[in-house]
């Protein structure tokens, strides 16, 4: 009695499903594709308010033209059938849409864009301010980097010794440079302290500040590198017969600078980009030499020659650390198997 | 004391216990090694084995006792503990290899910074331990590349590089594949054959009966038998003894 029952359903679905196979829904076939983008044209050319600052156009307008337009886009990219080559020219063209509006609304300048932004003539003026300034800039990184590793990796070989007084000190110190902005560290060894008497250079004051900041940063990287080493390693090395010392030089570091260097990396560069605070307290580094020359030369195009400079330092350091990174992890998923 | 004079003692101890906190784990335990003897230390899971032979190279500290290695009192606040690690070689369960290091730079490493012998001495006696252990192939392989059997010989040739007097053995072949064990297993048999006091926690029945001289069993901290291996498979009359012999049998 229940076979059929529960049978018939069943089977009624079945035939409904291949009733439907052919039929390609509207919004799926290539006219209304077409059609869409023709009104879409049309508007373009027709609806569109003409170009001008934002304050005076019809937002409005434009607004609709842009839900038009990535309803449309986002018909093209859900369906399956569509090929690989049309999703890559609607993917350019949306990009070409944004700055074609971007251009035409925002009301800028552009005609004078190549004097203001990248004027040869100016940047070969402020040039000398900025070498000196990116120096700076490295100088600073450099020194800050030297100092956080030596005091970060210290506190790390203090902190590995479990003394409970000891790590209430470090602990408070690493809480302490974690929680302090870089920039008010700043403030207050350069403007605050000489009040007591102690007077440190401006590159000095720029130097510990993103120095103890980093150090807190990296002593808990080198704490992390060293709890990853098993307890048997440290059992092995003593019942060699290796003193506390050469345990640490010869079984723990190696091992564990393999573990921290993909995120001590990081660090450095976080840091690095950091020196740009170091402007406020009047050091000539990278961004402070732009500002500077931008206000003297009034011609931005030095900022705008640090931006890239920037990028370039930059972007090759945060690549190059996490590639670092997805390799520590590849290596680590290889010794698990 | 009079035992202590005896050159044939090599190792004595003396109403040795161990506390963690609440927890007995060894309740005064009292014991000698010969030297040349080869010692087997069985018993249940928890009864204090592993802790024993720890305590005895002092990777844990006892809580009360007396351990004389040689005569000397190892637990007297003069001594440097790490002078008493180099004359006792120690296998671990889990081979605690150095990963950063290849075989051969794993065997040379304590002898050419603890011992202080050249770089080239130390090569050389290495590359033999390694032939001994029958790895010289897998010299500069490091520890990843290596079986679980390659690398708990590896580490049995790392221990042997700082010519110990005394081995110890803490469930060497536990974490092996069963193909693995005899390789290991014939290793020890070879060091028992040429004369190495050794103190083995092992429940390989067959080497133990093989190559032991002694077999001391265990039970909550307490030694509760101690004979020839004959006496303790067949001829035991101690309930513990009998109960666990049954289960891993």
């Amino acid at each position: 009695m229940t076979k059929p029952v529960s049978s018939q359903p069943s089977t009624s679905g079945l035939s409904d499903i291949k009733g439907k196979i052919g039929q390609i829904p509207i919004i799926r076939r290539n006219s209304f594709v077409h059609g869409y983008l023709s009104v879409l044209v049309l508007y373009a050319l027709f609806l569109l308010p003409a170009s001008g600052s934002p304050e005076a156009v019809d937002l409005s307008r434009i607004l609709l033209f842009c839900l038009l337009f990535l309803v449309w886009a986002i018909i093209i990219f859900t369906d399956e059938l569509k090929s690989e080559k049309l999703k890559t020219v609607v993917v350019f063209s949306i990009f070409a849409i944004a700055a074609w509006l971007f251009y035409r609304y925002s009301s800028a300048r552009w005609g004078e864009m190549g004097f203001l932004f990248f004027n040869l003539e100016i940047i070969q003026k402020a040039w000398p301010t900025l070498v000196e300034g990116f120096w700076t800039t490295l100088f600073l990184a450099v020194c800050a980097a030297i100092m956080s590793t030596i005091i970060g990796l210290l506190m790390a070989i203090f902190r590995s010794f479990n003394n409970a007084v000891l790590n209430v000190f470090i602990i408070a110190y690493v809480d302490f440079f974690r929680a302090m902005p870089i920039i008010v560290l700043m403030m207050l060894i350069y403007y605050a302290l000489p009040f007591m008497g102690i007077r440190l250079s401006a590159i000095m004051s720029g130097i510990l500040a993103l120095g103890l900041n980093s150090s807190a940063y990296v002593s808990e990287i080198f704490r992390a590198g060293f709890l990853s080493i098993k307890r048997g390693q440290i059992e092995a090395a003593n019942a060699l017969g290796l003193s506390a010392v050469q345990t640490m030089r010869l079984v723990i570091l190696p091992q564990a600078f393999r573990v921290v260097i993909p995120p001590l990396v990081g660090n450095y560069v976080a840091s690095a980009k950091d020196t740009a605070l170091a402007s406020s307290i009047s050091i000539i580094e990278l961004l402070k030499a732009g500002l500077s020359q931008k206000s003297l030369l009034a011609n931005p195009s030095p900022l705008i020659f640090i931006t890239v400079l920037y990028l370039f330092m930059f972007v090759p350091l945060t690549r190059f650390s996490g590639y670092l990174e997805r390799r520590m992890k590849a290596s680590q998923r290889q010794v698990r198997l | 004391m009079s035992k202590m004079s005896d050159p044939e003692t090599m190792i004595e101890v003396v109403d040795l216990h161990k506390r963690f906190k609440d927890l007995h784990v060894l309740n005064g335990i009292s014991t000698v090694v010969k030297r040349s003897e080869v010692v087997a230390i069985m018993g249940p899971s928890g009864s204090g084995k592993s802790t024993f032979l720890r305590c005895l190279n002092r990777l844990e500290e006892p809580s009360s006792g007396h351990i004389y290695i040689e005569g000397v009192d190892i637990l007297a606040p003069y001594i440097d503990v790490n002078r008493v690690r180099t004359e006792i070689g120690m296998v671990f369960q889990s081979f605690n290899l150095f990963p950063h290091l290849t075989s051969l730079e794993n065997i040379k490493l304590a002898p050419m910074n603890v011992r202080k012998i050249s770089k080239k001495e130390a090569t050389e006696r290495s590359m033999a331990l390694l032939e001994k252990v029958g790895l010289v192939d897998k010299a500069d392989a490091y520890p990843e590349q290596l079986s679980g059997g390659q690398q708990q010989r590896v580490a049995i040739a790392r221990a042997l590089a700082m010519q110990p007097q005394i081995m110890f053995f803490d469930e060497p072949t536990s974490a092996l594949d069963p193909e693995m064990i005899g390789e290991v297993l014939d290793v020890m048999r070879a060091m028992a054959k040429e004369g190495m006091t050794m103190m083995v926690v092992s429940h390989e029945m067959g080497f133990i009966r093989e190559a032991a001289d002694r077999i001391l069993f265990l039970a909550d901290g307490l030694i509760v038998e101690d004979g020839t291996p004959d006496q303790i498979f067949n001829q035991s009359k101690h309930e513990r003894t009998i109960e666990f012999l049954s289960k891993i049998l």
